[in-house]
């Protein structure tokens, strides 16, 4: 054993400060590229932990993560990379296998809200702007879904905001982010409507009540989705952050299927109300 | 509501700081992809809309672009920033990889929309509507061999370029996903 180490140790040497000669080339980009930038502690043992790390069970979690983590200054993300889709990972059978569920979940989802406007086809397919407006609509609330949950995350994450705190709706950042979500939701909503109108115009004839209908339609749409996403983002964010999860894995999928969901239910039951 | 706006103690106290202008510039951008599919959707209402249970399967599809594009593009930049991908070197197991399994879901996500769809006209309509099963299935096909090399370029050429995937790829992304999703779905409708 000992001769081995010895051996181990030699040939770190031969290789200058990093002794990563026997490590495959990406890890050994990732490991030079740190240690240049001063943030990775280096130490004759590093290659051969790398290495053990690269071989274990991809879902096994290992102290050895930790240690590489708190001892070597490598990054979790490094980490984390090089376990799943290092030598001996599948990579299209992990990527596969781990989004599966997920996507068929958000499409099926999305679909459902389809069953609603599917029933109001035919007046939904006569409103001309509306349909122009549909892709457009369906991408901007998403949109905003992903961004008010990811920022929710960091902020729980950063302690600007408190697991479960009391008067929440007092913290100037989470005021902010919902005025500037909001903000930016009407005014994209009237910009998309304004367009789906002058587009539409060619070949449908856009009277004052029609248009007006239409900013109606858009502006409601985007304005109480928002409202309800901010909501379900912070219920999400403290109970998923309460029970020690990371709500980043979680709020996304969930705001983004409610999104869609509810764009195209509430879109139904607007055209109905309205024409 | 500018300048003063009330905000958080640390960060920035502007209403419209730097993350308002990246939101604006990025929502713009999918504002205009979303607008010109909705037009070509518009142009060919009869055609496509009007089928049977094309209501049911255009937002899942519209959505299942966005998500599979997204994540390819952003596995992609953590594996280039971390130095795992070399941005020179396509063929390399991560990225044929990324690419095998992001084709896969498509095809196989799109498949099962035409599959819910097709169930949708037999329970509910009462009709049998075969098409509508095969019509999503080869959409997926036409447009992810568009969308995946595209992603796969695009992130790629930013990268190279000195910018950050992650800040550009999501809007593009779901852009051009919208656009070249309308145009496979009239292709495959054209074709079969």
């Amino acid at each position: 054993m000992k001769n081995k180490n010895g051996k181990k140790e030699a040939e770190n040497k031969n290789d200058g400060k990093t002794g990563l000669k026997e490590i495959g080339n990406p890890l050994a980009r990732v490991f030079h590229e740190a240690h240049a930038h001063k943030r990775v502690v280096v130490t004759p043992r590093l290659p051969r932990k790398l290495e053990r790390l690269r071989a274990l069970p991809r879902k096994h979690f290992h102290p050895l993560q930790h240690d590489l983590h708190a001892k070597h200054k490598l990054s979790r993300k490094t980490l984390f990379y090089v376990k799943e889709y290092g030598a001996h990972s599948n990579v299209a059978g992990t990527i596969i296998k781990e989004s599966i569920k997920i996507l068929l979940l958000a499409s099926i989802v999305s679909s459902l809200g389809g069953f609603a406007l599917e029933n109001i086809k035919a007046a939904f397919v006569a409103i001309v702007p509306l349909v122009v407006l549909l892709p457009a609509l369906n991408d901007m609330i998403g949109d905003y879904a992903s961004i008010i949950s990811s920022r929710f995350s960091t902020m729980l994450h950063e302690g600007k905001v408190r697991g479960c705190e009391r008067g929440w709706w007092k913290n100037a950042e989470l005021h902010k982010l919902f005025m500037q979500v909001l903000f930016l939701a009407v005014f994209t909503a009237t910009l998309g409507a304004a367009a789906a109108l002058v587009i539409s115009s060619a070949s449908f004839a856009v009277s004052a009540l029609v248009a007006f209908k239409v900013f109606a339609i858009a502006l409601i749409d985007a304005v109480l989705l928002v409202t309800v996403l901010f909501f379900v983002a912070i219920a999400a964010g403290f109970y998923f952050f309460g029970k020690g999860e990371d709500p980043s894995n979680f709020l996304i999928p969930i705001t983004t299927s409610i999104a869609d969901f509810g764009n195209m239910l509430l879109l139904a039951l607007l055209v109905t109300v309205f024409f | 509501m500018t300048a003063g706006f009330n905000a958080g103690k640390t960060g920035d106290k502007r209403f419209f700081d730097r993350d308002f202008r990246e939101m604006f510039s990025s929502q713009l951008v999918s504002l205009t992809g979303g607008v010109i599919a909705g037009a070509a959707l518009a142009a060919y209402t009869d055609k496509l809309l009007l089928l049977p249970g094309m209501l049911i399967i255009l937002p899942g599809f519209l959505e299942m672009r966005g998500n599979i594009s997204s994540s390819f593009a952003s596995r992609l930049s953590s594996g280039l920033f971390l130095r795992v991908i070399n941005p020179d070197k396509i063929k390399s197991k991560i990225i044929v990889g990324n690419l095998a399994a992001s084709f896969f879901l498509a095809v196989f996500v799109s498949l099962v929309l035409g599959v819910v769809a097709f169930a949708f006209n037999y329970f509910f309509l009462q009709q049998v509507f075969w098409k509508i099963v095969f019509l999503p299935l080869l959409a997926g096909v036409i447009a992810n061999a568009i969308e995946i090399p595209l992603t796969l370029a695009a992130t790629l050429y930013l990268f190279k370029k000195g910018h950050d995937p992650n800040n550009i790829m999501g809007p593009f992304v779901s852009s051009t996903g919208d656009i070249t999703s309308i145009a496979a779905l009239l292709i495959a409708l054209a074709v079969l």
